[in-house]
């Protein structure tokens, strides 16, 4: 069975439940207290210990009535692609696809090498424990009994990659995810994808129907990453909520690559052949 | 922690208001794409291993010439950048442990999956070669010969080869917008580079060697070839970038970049060759001095065109439009 997510952001009010419940369960460390000043999201990003981003999109529009804003929110999460980026750079291993076809990095084997993080063309991947952001991270907080079982996603030690786990150990345990939990309104709701897909359909419908520029996220689009397990149902263009409108699988790149790799290094034989020529004997 | 200020709304973001339009923005000019931690280390061993591979290349070609000198510095080389090299990253990844993590798979479709077995096994093949060397050379005892592989030499040349190109792929193979865009100039640029960087380091070897004239004046040759390589991609790279290569050609890098790598690493060498041709002095050895002095504006070029390729990736991640349209 794919499990994952369907993010409805005409549901969500913005009330943050889901970064709240996500950084208790996973015992992830505070990022900090700084307000941006730009809007209500503090937030701003999903990082390596940020695993659930609530964007507060403003939307400043003209009506008869004179200048009206709205804002429109989105809970934002890892996407566990069906061809994930992070999981083809890894050169360890250690980022899996789990029995519930999420994308699952196992801290245990990261070695911190950081190629899945500009491998991401989603931005979602980042580094715990060796940037300088994280230096306050205290591992003395997290549990014990869940690190030593490897249950907790951040391991005790510094420099690896972190990214949603899809709440892998209460999945494992028959429990849904944290924030899917958490969330007040089911604006995120988590289930089986195809499960979830109909469903997406069917609200998209809907909405239109009652006038709304409804659209899904991730969901039957022509992507070399694939149809996303976490998708989305937007009201606006994917920009605005800081999400690529065309992701690229950037191992897409990799045969343009090694051909002119490969073309270089030939020109060079050629141009050493002839400079240093062949031995007499 | 410090936030950008955010800039005002532009005029245009509201000219569809009224029609029903959303303005056209992106969010809040935050970026999309991470950081990432890659600092010195990273690029020095971008340019170590560049060197290594391009050694191992001279190695082949010197084996193949029959040119003495240049067997015996391009194998010593080659094994001693082979041991370098994995120290370097060891202490880029914090554990010794770790780098043995990238041999427990092999993925073709990890670039740099492939490059640390690449490094690997380059290294094997260097031990061997440069333990032949050294028995031929009286250091070690005659039998270490036998261990030397009929092929081994060539096998060296072509995983150096990989090297030297590996590492432009990898960054080519991200969503990066600056690496992503030149995912032909960027590995192609990485070989000429590395060529020309392990033909300055074996050069500046030989200065010592009394019997080095003639390779050294070989080595000239290939790294010019490389150098006007090198620097035809890098130009041809600049105008197909567009927009997308401000960070790399642009401002205060742009401006290094010029300086070092094009001015110093690949013009200034280029033009002592060319005195050395004009005076009718290329048959013989090139003086101390003009060998010692362009081998190190090579390799500094060297150095810093791979700095600007980290640096400039890193801020290419900052522009949330380009990292949007990267597709088109």
């Amino acid at each position: 069975m794919s499990t994952g997510f369907f993010t409805d952001t005409t549901l969500c009010i913005g009330c943050k439940a889901c970064e709240v419940a996500c950084k208790q369960w996973n015992e992830l460390p505070s990022d900090g207290f700084a307000f941006t000043g730009m809007s209500y999201d503090n937030t701003v990003h999903l990082s390596g210990t940020t695993w659930r981003h609530v964007a507060f999109v403003e939307n400043v529009q003209m009506d008869p009535q004179g200048l009206s804003d709205h804002w429109s929110m989105m809970s934002d999460v890892c996407k566990h692609c069906t061809h994930a980026g992070c999981l083809e750079a890894c050169p360890t291993g250690a980022i899996i696809r789990n029995e519930f076809d999420n994308v699952y990095i196992q801290p245990d084997v990261c070695n911190g090498c950081g190629y899945c993080v500009p491998s991401c063309p989603f931005g979602v991947v980042d580094m715990i424990g060796q940037v300088a952001s994280n230096a306050a991270y205290n591992v003395a907080t997290l549990n014990q009994e869940r690190r030593e079982r490897d249950e907790t996603a951040v391991q005790g030690r510094g420099g690896v990659a972190g990214k949603c786990t899809l709440c892998y150990d209460r999945q494992r345990d028959g429990f849904i995810p944290a924030c899917a939990k958490a969330c007040p309104t089911e604006s995120i709701q988590f289930g089986d994808v195809d499960e979830l897909k109909a469903r997406a359909h069917e609200r998209a419908q809907t909405l239109k129907e009652r006038g709304l520029d409804a659209s899904l996220y991730g969901v039957g689009w022509d992507s070399s990453v694939g149809d996303l397990n976490a998708f989305f149902l937007l009201t606006d263009r994917p920009e605005r909520y800081n999400l690529p409108p065309e992701p690229v699988l950037p191992s897409t790149r990799q045969p343009a690559g090694y051909g002119a790799a490969a073309a270089a290094a030939l020109v060079m034989f050629a141009c050493g052949l002839a400079i240093f020529g062949r031995s007499p004997s | 922690m410090s936030e950008p200020v955010l800039p005002a709304l532009p005029d245009e973001a509201y000219a569809g208001a009224g029609n029903g339009k959303v303005p056209q923005l992106n969010y809040f000019n935050r970026p999309l794409l991470r950081k990432l931690h890659w600092d010195e280390r990273v690029i020095t061993y971008l340019f170590l291993g560049g060197a290594m591979g391009g050694s191992g290349v001279l190695a082949a070609l010197a084996q193949r010439s029959g040119n003495e000198p240049l067997t015996r510095t391009s194998r010593y080389l080659s094994l001693a950048l082979a041991v370098a090299c994995p120290a370097v990253l060891v202490s880029h990844l914090g554990r010794p442990e770790r780098f043995h993590h990238m041999l427990r798979i092999a993925k073709l479709k990890s670039p740099m999956s492939m490059g640390a077995w690449a490094l690997v096994g380059f290294g094997a093949l260097a031990a061997l070669n440069a333990g032949g060397q050294l028995s031929r050379d009286g250091v070690l005892p005659a039998w270490i010969r036998r261990l030397e592989a009929p092929f081994g030499v060539r096998l060296q040349g072509m995983l150096g080869a990989f090297t030297t190109g590996y590492t432009g792929v990898l960054l080519s193979a991200t969503a990066v917008p600056l690496w992503a865009r030149g995912k032909y100039h960027i590995p192609a640029a990485s070989v000429c580079s590395a060529i020309a960087s392990a033909c300055a380091l074996n050069s500046l070897a030989l200065t010592r060697d009394r019997n080095g004239g003639e390779a050294q004046i070989k080595l000239e040759r290939l790294e010019a070839c490389a150098s006007v390589l090198e620097l035809g991609l890098l130009l041809h790279f600049r105008s197909h970038a567009g927009a997308t290569g401000k960070p790399m050609f642009e401002g205060a890098r742009g401006e290094r970049l010029r300086t070092w790598t094009i001015g110093a690493g690949i013009l200034a060498p280029l033009a002592l060759n060319a005195i050395s041709l004009l005076t009718r002095n290329h048959k013989k050895r090139p003086f101390v001095l003009r060998a010692l002095l362009g081998g190190a504006l090579t390799l500094a070029g060297g150095y810093i065109f791979r700095e600007t390729l980290i640096e400039a990736g890193k801020a290419s991640c900052e522009d949330p439009e380009q990292a949007f349209y990267q597709s088109k």
